[in-house]
């Protein structure tokens, strides 16, 4: 999962050197918390967060396949 | 400089076809978005007459890849969209099905819309469909767009955007 979000946010920031993904369990769920630099964090959420959001929707299908369920939150 | 100086060589390398470019670069994408969604599956590029590049994704059990009325399957094409744009600095037209997932919904939508319309013309009231993405509403406009005694609009705003057929003379 962790290799999901890094990759998708890799491919389209300015500084792919400062993306960060992190994963921490919290109960049933896994949060995944991504970090970017300042001038790309509109790049990893989007107009209207739709970058955000479709990154939520891959996330999700990863997550079944690993039986879990995962949470992104944008730091 | 230029005093002595040689004529110079030059060697110039033809670039490489775009769309060809473009078309492998998207599919390299799709491929390591899926390896990283634990999806097995392949990538087949679908030489097409238009520019758009067309992938295909061919596998066992896809459903998971296509989503409630295709969202997931929006949201990948959505990501490899943008993904392929930040790298060649332009926006590349690219459609991806999943196991004939649209082609299927093409044909559905076709029906429902020239059935809609025989209701709007025979009761003389507008119609409204259910929320539909961009392409599936533009397959709507576009079957119906010859018909002589209706119009179709599209009302609403982002995903609750829906198509309207409405009997001519009433608009």
């Amino acid at each position: 999962m962790r290799e999901l979000i890094e990759y998708i946010a890799r491919s389209i920031v300015t500084a792919p050197d400062e993306v960060k993904v992190t994963e921490e369990p919290s109960g049933e769920w896994i949060v995944l918390k991504l970090e970017v630099a300042q001038e790309d964090k509109g790049r990893v959420i989007g107009k209207q967060g739709r970058v955000a959001q479709a990154m939520r929707t891959l996330l999700r299908v990863a997550a079944v396949r690993e039986g879990t369920r995962a949470m992104l939150e944008i730091v | 400089m230029g005093i002595g100086a040689e004529d110079a060589l030059v060697r110039v390398t033809p670039l490489s076809h775009p769309e060809k470019d473009a078309a492998s670069i998207a599919r390299e994408v799709l491929e390591e978005l899926l390896s990283r969604m634990k999806i097995p599956a392949t990538v087949e590029l679908q030489v097409g007459e238009e520019s758009t590049i067309n992938l295909e994704v061919v596998g066992d059990d896809l459903g998971i890849l296509i989503g409630r009325r295709g969202q997931t399957l929006y949201s990948i094409q959505f990501i490899v969209r943008l993904i392929v744009a930040h790298r060649l600095r332009e926006m590349v037209p690219i459609s991806i099905d999943v196991e004939g997932y649209r082609k299927r919904r093409r044909e559905a939508l076709r029906e429902l819309a020239l059935r809609m319309a025989e209701q709007v013309r025979t009761s003389g009231q507008s119609v409204t469909l259910e929320p539909m993405p961009p392409d599936e509403r533009r397959t709507l406009h576009l079957v119906l767009a010859d018909m002589p005694d209706i119009t179709t609009i599209s009302v609403g705003e982002g995903e609750a955007r829906k198509v309207t057929i409405i009997p001519k003379g009433r608009t």
